[in-house]
This record gives structure tokens, sequence and C-alpha cells, in this order.
């Protein structure tokens, strides 16, 4: 403690040369800081003793120093102020170093938020080393994105909410490794815009995730009723909204992305339950009520009925159902009789008839629903019942707020989908609000998306860095190759020009859902896979040595030994393992004809991504190195070639997403789309390669009127692969190229599939064929 | 009688599902050779037992397996001190002297294998064994029956055009739920409660079926877990042992699986 002071006037004249004095000195240059700084001055001097205040000083002359500014200087002494009487000198020196640092690299702005910042991570993270490394953090986020400090520590209390300051240190690096160099998006992560920011913060590691449920949630609901739910992950409110419900959006089944604070097996059981009531709804219910002029209080209880109407449905067939619900009604008698109170009690005397409940409004509910018990199949009852009991709760003057209202129990969805808004009569805004925050999320979430498919040209270039030499708005050439000239029988050099053109972004899950809606198929494939026992061990017979002795060998040994022949000495059989040592590159036409629809409705470029992805499933699991391009084509110098699948790259859901992005469109230049398949082949280093042409008619382009031509230049194409030891093979869909592939490929390696939906399965029976050989 | 050893004595409990039974009749008097079509554990092979005791037929089962060569059917010379003797493999024995030949999964077997049962399966009705130099006209007794699981099959070993359009087929499915569960109450003494409970979780794990399972649980895992529980096994532990161990080794289809079922139960 220092002794007593000198007025404040003087203050700072008297004591001895050093960063004390200096800084006094500065200070009273600034009247609009100087009653401040004594003010802390005087709180500091108090707690710490004179050393450690000439520290401090020289702490806060080096801000000062970076050109921190009169309110960074504030925010910092408020903070001592606050922190004196509880913490150390060191944390707040510390804080002022890497102030000092934020400023010089983030500016004084950023500086001054990190300072606010500090009270909520002080609040979080306490006071020791936590503390340091959340500064530590902070400098690097300053160093390497700064500007978005000042987005960051505007958010903090949300940001830390997780706990931990691991937990913010993953969010730092995460943000910075999402951003990538586009400031752009890294403003958007750390100002909590970006949906996988909000995901990260709202993750607590001991929390189940929808990502983690989702596979084992898709089965169990598939048992349940035979129909295998469309499930989605919904992106979470901020952690002071209320929890999100489940969301039934025609056929999809959207699920919160997690249930805050339920965890462990308690988190899996609610995604449980809260997946088969949906599902339920889908398969049992078949509501779609006319919205009309209810009042949100009716739409919340036709909701409610609705609930009860399909549960007692699924829980006659299924009574372990049961079981599964009832944990979550813990709505007990008693208490303020509010609405939503009303019918959280309501909710569970119609699910549990053993519940005790004696108030009139619930008695009444539990009488109409049991009297309409023997219409249960009819979804009629539920609007009934519930406008019934939404004219009585009115006239009980409970209050109702369709703005806060959620539905009880947790894993119940929020109704939303159960409803039919019509297209000329808009419902009030007061039904509206009963689901305003399901559908402004909804909007939220489409207006993410779209920025995200925004083209990525029209970003703004980050100031002093260069840019990305600008590719043609083509595509990048990474190739150029020759092309027959039929006319005059010579090889034109350097004539096509190939492109590299990134597939447009698209949602993997397009991919996954066609492959589950056919089932049938995978299942087939998934036994030719079976059926090639990778590493299993093939019998030989008639070997000179082995294991056992080959009967029918030995006794034809026998015979020609009695009958004074020389007998065969191979007698043994062996057996060795299956080795495969092929790789195979799938070429996929996806010029204009591809978009035509078949009756179905699928395009046919849609049968050509099932048949694809179905076999890619499949070479995945064989191990065999696979490639996947895309090709079409716009005059010589424009054949475009999308790399979907790289040879050394993992078939995941990227590759998926780029498969689901493919279009249709332009023309075929088969030659050159074989020749470069063949350069991108060499790379392999497998005794066997197979590349399959996957094409839907004869090669054609823009610039070329006799289609002659391109075919002549294909066939030689082709001749040239197999050459190079590549083994082409033609899959051609409908009639129409028949002749041509059978021209290009050789009449024995073209298959031609009349029908087109067959092609999934012809392709991967061939790919297995071939695959043998 | 030389194929006494085949005969059955005692009637083998069947529950019809349809008109397989006038189907099968209708077949072997004009000994036309039939095909048993459907999954594993649904009835094939005792519908077979039952029919050839209700025709008092002696029958001939045989596994097929990958392994299994024409030899192994048809016979093989065999070395004696005396010299060699030929030895007639089960299908020669059953086209000579007139029993029902059922041959299991034949797919399992080669293909050249099937190839030896087509002179039996048409007009001709013989068995040439090369190797014998003989040709064996088929006793009037005589019939081909064979199964065949078209979902555990691959198309690689699936059935060749030629083979299948010889003959009649059978569809086996998993039984209605009342029949099936009368044959559980049949084959495994439990009581009907226990089996409706029974019927219904083996409908939990078919519909999962091409959703991660290959098969669903069939009517024989049933009945298995029916004894289970007569044996006092509680009714949970015995499906988890007799129904979902053994049906997966994927832990989420596992899970998935195991609440499905706890879904049923009362």
């Amino acid at each position: 403690m220092s002794a007593a002071k000198p007025p404040v006037a003087f203050r700072g004249l008297s004591e001895p040369e050093g960063d004390t004095r200096r800084l006094h000195l500065l200070m009273r240059q600034r009247d609009n800081l100087w009653p401040l700084f004594v003010n802390t001055w005087d709180t500091l001097s108090r707690h710490f003793d004179a050393a450690e205040c000439e520290a401090w000083a020289g702490a806060v002359l080096a801000l000062a120093n970076v050109n921190a500014g009169p309110s960074c200087l504030i925010a910092y002494w408020e903070a001592c102020s606050n922190a004196a009487s509880t913490s150390e000198i060191a944390p707040l020196l510390g804080a002022a170093q890497a102030t000092t640092e934020i400023c010089r690299q983030a500016g004084a702005q950023a500086a001054s938020a990190s300072l606010k910042a500090l009270g909520p991570a002080r609040r979080f993270l306490g006071h020791g080393a936590a503390l340091s490394r959340w500064w530590r953090a902070m400098e690097t986020l300053a160093r390497q994105a700064p500007e978005s400090v000042a987005p960051t520590a505007g958010s903090m209390g949300d940001i830390l909410a997780p706990g931990t300051v691991q937990d913010f240190e993953n969010f730092i690096a995460a943000g910075l490794r999402a951003g990538a160099g586009d400031h752009k998006r890294r403003l958007a992560f750390f100002s909590l815009q970006d949906e996988l920011a909000r995901r990260t913060i709202a993750r607590n590691p001991a929390d189940i995730c929808f990502p983690d449920v989702e596979a084992g949630l898709k089965a169990f609901t598939t048992a349940l009723w035979g129909k295998a739910p469309r499930l989605r992950r919904m992106a979470g409110g901020g952690n002071d909204k209320p929890q999100r419900r489940s969301s039934i959006a025609g056929p999809l089944i959207r699920l919160p992305e997690v249930y805050r604070g339920v965890q462990g097996d308690a988190g899996r059981a609610l995604f449980r339950a809260a997946a088969a009531h949906a599902q339920a709804h889908l398969v049992l219910g078949h509501a779609r009520f006319t919205i009309g002029t209810l009042k949100p209080l009716q739409v919340a209880l036709v909701n409610l009925i609705e609930d009860a109407r399909v549960e007692t449905l699924a829980m006659r067939g299924l009574p372990g159902l049961r079981r599964l619900w009832a944990p979550y009604h813990i709505a007990a008698p008693g208490g303020v009789a509010t609405a939503p109170v009303l019918l959280a009690r309501l909710a569970r005397a119609l699910f549990d008839p053993t519940c005790n409940d004696d108030d009139g409004f619930v008695a009444k509910g539990r009488a109409l629903f049991a009297a309409a018990l023997p219409r249960i199949e009819d979804s009629a009852i539920s609007r009934e019942i519930g406008m019934l009991l939404g004219n009585d709760l009115g006239q009980m003057r409970v209050q109702f707020n369709a703005k806060t209202y959620v539905v009880e129990p947790m894993y119940r969805d929020d109704g939303l989908g159960l409803w039919d808004f019509g297209d000329n009569a808009p419902p009030s805004d007061e039904v509206l609000e009963l689901f305003v925050d399901a559908m402004r999320i909804d909007r939220q979430e489409n207006a993410d998306s779209d920025r995200q498919q925004g083209d990525p040209d029209t970003a703004e270039p980050e100031p002093g860095r260069g840019r990305p030499a600008a590719p043609d708005e083509r595509g990048t050439i990474i190739a150029r190759y020759p092309e027959w000239d039929r006319t005059h029988g010579v090889e034109r050099p350097d004539w096509t020009v190939v492109r590299e053109v990134a597939a447009p972004p698209a949602d993997a899950r397009a991919v996954d859902e066609a492959l589950d809606r056919s089932s049938a198929l995978r299942h087939r494939v998934q036994q030719l896979v079976r059926g090639v026992r990778i590493g299993r061990a093939v019998r030989l017979k008639r070997q000179h040595d082995g294991y056992d002795l080959d009967v029918d060998a030995m006794l034809d040994a026998g015979i020609a030994l009695r009958s004074g022949q020389e007998p065969d000495p191979r007698v043994f059989r062996s057996s060795k393992p299956v080795h495969r040592d092929l790789s195979a590159l799938l070429l996929i036409d996806t010029s204009e004809s591809t978009r035509d629809r078949l009756p179905s409705g699928a395009t046919i470029l849609d049968v050509e991504r099932l048949a694809v992805a179905l076999l890619s499933e499949a070479m995945d699991q064989l191990g065999d190195p696979f490639g996947l391009l895309a090709f079409a084509s716009d005059g010589r110098d424009d054949v475009r070639i999308t790399t979907v699948k790289h040879f050394d790259e993992p078939y995941d859901r990227d590759c998926r997403a780029r498969l689901a992005g493919l279009v249709s469109g332009l023309s075929t230049r088969l030659g050159t789309a074989l020749r470069h398949a063949g350069h991108v082949m060499a790379t392999t280093t497998t005794s066997r390669k197979l590349l399959i042409v996957l094409t839907d008619g004869e090669p054609s382009d823009i610039d070329v009127a006799d289609p002659l031509d391109l075919v002549e230049d294909a066939r030689r194409a082709a001749i040239n692969l197999h050459m190079n030891g590549i083994d082409a093979y033609g899959v051609v869909l409908g009639n129409a190229g028949a002749a041509a592939a059978a021209r290009i490929f050789g009449r024995g390696n073209t298959m031609l599939v009349h029908q087109i939906n067959d092609l999934p399965t012809r392709l991967s029976e061939l790919y297995f064929r071939l695959a043998r050989r | 009688m030389l194929l006494d050893a085949y005969r059955i004595t005692s009637e083998p409990y069947y529950q019809p599902q349809g008109a397989e039974i006038s189907t099968f009749t209708a077949a072997y008097h004009e000994r036309l050779p039939v095909m048993l079509k459907g999954p594993t554990g649904c009835g094939k092979t005792r519908f077979v037992e039952h029919m050839a005791w209700r025709l008092g037929k002696p029958l001939i089962t045989v596994a097929a397996h990958e392994d299994m060569t024409a030899a192994d059917l048809a016979g093989r010379y065999l070395l004696e001190p005396v010299g060699t003797i030929w030895h007639d493999g089960p299908l020669t024995q059953a086209v000579r002297h007139g029993a029902i030949c059922y041959l299991d999964e034949i797919v399992e077997a080669r293909q050249d294998t099937t190839v030896v049962i087509h002179p039996l399966t048409d007009a001709r009705r013989i068995l040439p064994l090369e190797k014998h130099n003989e040709i064996v006209p088929a006793h009037a007794d005589f019939q081909l029956t064979i199964s065949y699981n078209p979902g555990y099959q691959s198309a690689v070993k699936d059935l060749k055009e030629s083979t299948k359009q010889r003959f009649v087929a059978i569809d086996f499915g998993y039984p209605q739920p009342a029949t099936e569960s009368a044959i559980i109450i049949r084959e495994s003494g439990a009581d009907s409660d226990l089996a409706a409970v029974l019927v219904a979780i083996a409908q939990r794990s078919r519909n999962l079926q091409g959703h991660g399972l290959d098969e669903g649980a069939s009517t024989r895992m049933l009945i298995h877990t029916g004894r289970m529980v007569r044996a006092g096994l509680p009714l949970e532990t015995a499906v988890q042992s007799a129904i979902v161990l053994p049906i997966t080794d994927n832990p989420d289809i596992r899970a998935a699986l195991s609440d499905a079922i706890a879904a049923c139960l009362p």
C-alpha cells in the first residue's frame, strides 16, 4: 500500500523519474481522461504496492503509445478497477499487453471492444490461466483476422456459452479455417451470421448432436413403420431462445441440431422420441387442416389433440412407444392455470390415462377425446375437439401468448406441418406468430444457402492481397489434345482444349436419398460386392502341391497307374487369396440430351447419377481405385471436364456433392474426353485399367457438321486407349447411339441399355463382369 | 427298399399359407420339377419334407455349396482293392430308385454343376453319367425340387435362364401375422400373447430389410426365440440373443433394432 497521497493537482510531479511519473504527466494533459485516471490509480494503489503500480503504469503507457485512444484506455481502467479487488496485478498487466498487441494489429476500436468483452470472459473463465489463454486467442484473431475482432468481442457472451477456453480456441480456429482468407466469410462467421459458427458454439461436447444420431434414428424409425424417414437438421436458435421443437415440412422431418442440456443416453432417447412422434404423424396421421379463421389458441389445441391422436394410434400397434414418450410428460396438476400449463397438463392427461388431473378444462378435453375414440382414425376429430376446447379456454380468459408459446412436451413437433395455409386466405398475424420462430429461421436458412450459392467471383478481392490469376470464365485450361480429321486422314495437333470446370455446389444428400430410395438395387449391388470376396481364398484343384488330396485327380491318377499309363502328378488341392489389381474410371456424359425426362419424371442424368453412385459405393467397398469424370463440350476449344472424384481422393461426401451438382448441357465430344480419360488413367499403377463411358447418344458438337467425323475420332481415341492397356467400354443409353458406340468401342465392348431405368443394375453388373476377367 | 432310410415316417408340421400344397401335388403328379423361392427360414425345407411325407416318397436332400462339383451330385469311381467301383451320388440314387431329390440353395453350386440337372428336368427325364458311360432313365417316382433365395443370391450367381425356365415355381414369403403366430405357438409352445409380440418384433426387423439388414427375422428365428422364452429366459434377453445379435453386426442397426423391438413390448 502506498503512503498518504499528495493532492490531486500535484499528483505525479513528486514521483521519482519512471513510468508512473511519465504516465501522470501524460494524463494531466488530457482533461477528459484525468479524473477517470486518478480514480483508477487510487483504486489500484489501494490494492497494489508501488512496484506493481509502476509496472501497471508502464503497461498503460505502452497502450497509449500504440494510439489506443481514450475509449480504449477508459475501458482498460474500468476493467482494472473492477478486477483490482479480486485479481493479482499480473492478469491486469497481461490484459494490457494483449490489448496493446490487438490495438497494434487491429486498431483501437477492436482493442476497446476486446476489453469490453473481458467482462463476459471473466464470468465464464475466471481470472486464472484460462483467461490468459483467452487473451492469446484474441491476439491470434487480431493478427490473422483483424476485421473480426470487434464482432467476436461483441458477441462474447454467446461465443463463450460452451464454457471452456478450449471451446473458445476451437471456435477461433474453426472460424479462421472456415474463412480461409476471405474476410467477408470470416466476418460472417465471427459475427455469428454463419450457421457453422452458431453450430460450433451451440455444441457442448456432452450434447448429443443430430449428426451423431442420424443413422441410428433413421434405422429406428424405419423399423417402426417400414417407411424410411427423411430426416433433416434444423439450425438451432441462440442459447437465449427457447429450445426449438422438431418440425414437419411436407415429407421431411426436421430435427433440432441439438437438444440443449440433454446429454448422453437421455439425448439419444429424446431424439428417438421426437423422430418417432414426427414419423407417426407422417405414417398414421395424414392430417392437413385448413387454417381458415382459427385463433392461435385453437390452432395450438388442434395440434395438441392431433398429437394425442397419432400417439394413441401408434401405441395401439407398438405399446412400447409409451415408455419412449412417457418420461417427457411431466406437467403436474396444480399451480397457476396459465394456458401453456393447461395445455401441457391436457397433453399429459390424454397421453397417460392413469394421470389424475381434476381441472375442469383438462377433464373436459379428456372426455371429448374418449368419446371420439371410436373415430380415432379420422383426423377431423382433432379439429373438432381442438376448436371446442379453444373456445372454452378463450372464455376462461387465461392468457395465451402466441409469441412465446412452445409445444410441450419437448419431443413433440411444432405442428406447422399439419396446417394448410392456403394460397388466397393468408392467416392472421397472430396465428403466424405461433409458428413465427420456425418460419423466421426457415427464411434465414434459405437466405444463407442463397448466399453460399452466390457467385464467388462477385466477392471483392481482399485489399493488399494478390488474387489468384483469373481463370477463363469457361474454366481452367488443363490440356490440349489432337483430333482426327476424317476427310484428310490426318491428326490435327492441339486441336481441342480441355477445361476443368468445377461442379456447381449441391447437397450430397440428394445422392444419398436417391440411393436410399433404391434400396433393392443397392442391396443387389452389395451382394455383388460380397460375391467378389476380397481377401478370401479360392480353392485350386489339380495342383502339384497343396494341403489336401484332390479326390477326382487322385482317382484319375490311380486309374492311370493301374492301366499302365503315366499318372498326372497334380493330385493336390490348394488355395490362394484373391488379389484385385484393377482401377476404373467412369466417364459420364452430361450433354444436353441427358436432360430428357423419362416417364418416371427423372432425367436421364438423374439415372446416370444413381447408377454411378451405386457403382461408386461398390467400388469404394471393394477398394478398387476409381475416378469419376463428367464431360460436355461447346466447340473444340471448350471441352469441359468436371472431376467428380480423383483417383487418390476418398469417396466421401464432397464427391457425392459434386456428383449431385452435375447439370445437363452442351454437346458430346467423346474423342477428346476419351483422350483425357486416358491421360488421367496413365497415372494409375494397377495392371488392369478399365474405362467405362456412360453416354446417351452418338458424339456431336456445335462446330462439327458431320457427326461421323467425331465417331471416327472417338474410335481412334479408343484404339489408342487399348494400345495403352486401357480397356474402354461403352454403355449406351437408349437406342440412338448404338451404332456409333459399336463402331467406337467395338461390338463386344458396348453394352446397350434400352430401358434407361435398368442402367443402375446393368452398370454395376457390367463392372463386376468386366472386373472378373 | 433301398431308400427306406430316406423315408419320412411321421408327419412334419406344416401350416399352408396359400395354394402351395395343391401346386406341389399337381407338379408331382406331372413329375414337373419345382423351384421353391423365398427368404431363409420361411419354411421351404419343411414344406418339402411335408410334401414327401404326404406323397409317401423318400426324400434325398443335398445342400449345395460352392465347391460342389457335378461328380458330388452324380457319383464317381472310387478305388477299391479289386479295382475301381462306381459309386452313385445322391442325385443318381434318387433318379435310379425313385425319390424326391431336394437341392437346397442350388445357386451356391458352381454353374457347371447345375447343368447336370438339365436332362432330368425336361421331357427326356434322363441322367447321363458320362464317366460311367451310362444313361440312367428317371424312376417313375423321381422328382426334382430346388430351393432358391433370390434376395440372398448375388446377380453373378443368379440361376441361368436355361435353368430357371425348367421349373414350376412356388413363392414363399413370410406368413401372414395370424398364420405366423399360429406356427410359433405350434412349434415353440409359446402362448398366443407371446406369439403376437414375436410377430410384431419380426415385422420391425423386416421393415429394416434393405435399410441396413439383408433380411428380416425369419419365422425360424421367432420359433427359436419362443423356445428360449419357454426355457425360462426373460423375453428381452431371448429376443436379444436369438434375433438382434445374430441378425446384424452393425452397432447402429443393432441399437435401432433393439429400440424398435422395445416399442413392441407391452
